[in-house]
């Protein structure tokens, strides 16, 4: 026990940040680096499923489609899997399931390795409704100019996919920063793994988990305001230059336009 | 005169729905034609087969005496048969400068600086050139349609096939695209153009083709299919029309 132990609810949180305050902040630390890497490994996995989902079916016979019929099965599979069971028992699963088979997982990369696979089946799904929220005559005019689905998909369907569910990505990311924690069920040393140490160790758990909301809180919220700020700088400059007039092909004319209202 | 494309036999159902049956005619070098029809008829789902948008159901589509679908590659015949669509379509995360640009570099391997002289010089054509740097959404329905019209040309087509490209445009724009058009036709443009606008097929077309039921009913030159339509068919769709228009 300290020589003066703290008497009141201030003094404990000032007490045990002074004392903890590393431990905080390696938490916070490999919080942030779980969530941040799960989102965009996630984001990643995401991105490919929903490509290969909107591949066409090959023409002609049904044995021609049979190959891409499987994959598509097997992807839907896995996205019903993964949405449809808990973190911390997908957690459980891999985790200790990869070590009765003998692999024994660095925590870390394992932690790593649950968040993006559960996030890419998330992503999966918003990606395919990015990409059904541009309308079709786009692809069609890509079609009609002779662009592949590659080249489609790639220059003018998925940039505009990508924005329209920039909201949600966020979202995903959000999520993840607050259901990392339950990857303290395989010891990985995040935020909410670190606090039930120090919350032990003098049985303060109202005051340390006080402390550990307001963590959470302060991440969530920047994010969100970060996301928003990065949201407004890829809608990138709404202003444009008109070239030239009829009287006089040297001018130019600087056209402004008024921010939509929210 | 030489056959650019000439379309045999094409027959297109939607499930147990027939929606062309039966279809030939052929296309010749500098030719206009005008589909007329009315709505349902199956216009647009023709010229959709014809760049394979939809894929036919029998049929074919020679293109220079070839098949279109299995004696050239897919994305040159794409390239050499234009569509210009009723939405416009134009995309809508790139300005007017890189519409025109994106298909040349893509499809055709120009290299950029090539790609932007050409795009400038069809917008240009098209009335367009000062608002190269524009996004789609900051241009009118008519200025969106002549991008769209500047951007097929870029790929420098042999036929453009337009499915009523002023039907979406407020009255006062119609007359903008239209003027574009004639202007290409004028140019020797080999043109299939879907359209409810009968003065513009009437001075415009050297061919007109009505469409009921999703056959040809008739296929004649503008002065004899407007004052004397041979089909009942056409002489009602006509007097519906014109009765409308003027
Ligand atoms: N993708 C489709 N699926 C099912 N039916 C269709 C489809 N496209 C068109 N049709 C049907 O085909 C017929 C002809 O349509 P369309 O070619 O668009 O006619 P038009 O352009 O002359 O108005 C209509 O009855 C329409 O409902
Ligand atoms: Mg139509």
């Amino acid at each position: 026990m300290p020589a003066n132990i703290p008497t009141t609810f201030f003094a404990w949180v000032s007490f045990l940040l002074d004392k903890y305050g590393e431990l905080f902040l390696r938490g916070t630390g490999v919080t942030m680096l779980v969530a941040l890497t799960g989102t965009v490994l996630g984001f990643l996995i995401g991105l490919l499923v929903a490509i290969v989902r909107t591949i066409p079916l090959p023409r002609g016979v049904w044995y021609r489609k049979l190959p891409m019929r499987i994959v598509f099965f097997l992807l839907n599979v896995y996205i019903e899997v993964f949405r449809g069971t808990p973190m911390i028992v997908q957690s459980m699963v891999i985790y200790y399931g990869a070590m009765q088979i003998g692999f024994r997982m660095p925590v870390l990369g394992a932690a790593i390795f649950i968040v993006s696979i559960n996030t890419g089946a998330y992503m999966a799904e918003i990606i395919r409704g990015g990409i059904i929220s541009v309308d079709v005559g786009q692809k069609e005019a890509c079609t009609a100019i002779g662009m592949t689905h590659w080249q489609a998909m790639t220059h003018v369907i998925l940039p505009q996919a990508v924005r329209n569910i920039m909201p949600s990505i966020g979202n995903e990311f959000v999520v993840n920063i607050k259901d990392s924690s339950v990857l303290n069920v395989i010891s990985v040393g995040e935020l909410f793994f670190m606090s039930k140490s120090a919350a032990g160790a003098y049985l303060r758990y109202f005051e340390v988990f006080f402390i550990t909301a307001c963590i959470y809180l302060i991440l969530t919220f920047s994010v969100t305001r970060l996301l928003r700020l990065l949201e407004k700088k890829m809608d990138g400059s709404r202003n444009y230059t008109i070239y030239g007039s009829q009287s006089d092909s040297q001018s130019s004319i600087r056209v402004q336009e008024t921010e939509e209202a929210e | 005169m030489e056959n650019i494309l000439e379309i045999r036999h094409l027959v297109k159902h939607f499930g147990d729905h027939e929606v062309l049956r039966d279809i030939s005619f052929a296309v010749q070098k500098g030719e206009v034609i005008c589909i007329i029809g009315s709505s349902g008829s199956g216009k647009s789902t023709l010229l959709r087969c014809m760049n394979f948008l939809e894929q036919p159901t029998g049929g074919e589509i020679l293109y220079h005496g070839k098949n279109a679908e299995t004696e050239w590659k897919r994305t040159l015949y794409h390239s050499k048969v234009g569509m210009v669509f009723q939405s416009f379509n134009l995309f809508g995360n790139k300005n007017v400068l890189e519409n025109c640009v994106l298909g040349q570099m893509q499809v055709l391997k120009i290299e950029r600086r090539e790609a932007e002289a050409r795009a400038v010089a069809y917008l240009e054509k098209v009335g367009m050139g000062a608002y190269r740097l524009a996004r789609p959404s900051q241009l009118s329905g008519g200025q969106k349609q002549r991008v769209a019209i500047a951007r097929a040309l870029c790929m420098e087509p042999e036929v453009l096939l337009f499915d009523e490209p002023t039907s979406a445009l407020d009255p006062e724009m119609v007359g903008e695209v239209l003027g574009v058009m004639q202007d290409l036709a004028r140019g020797g443009m080999t043109m299939l153009i879907v359209t409810h606008e009968m003065s513009f097929a009437r001075d415009v077309a050297s061919r007109v083709l009505f469409m009921d039921g999703g056959v040809i009913l008739e296929d004649a030159s503008p002065s004899t299919l407007f004052s004397h339509p041979s089909q009942p068919r056409t002489q009602e769709f006509l007097r519906r029309v014109l009765a409308r228009q003027l």
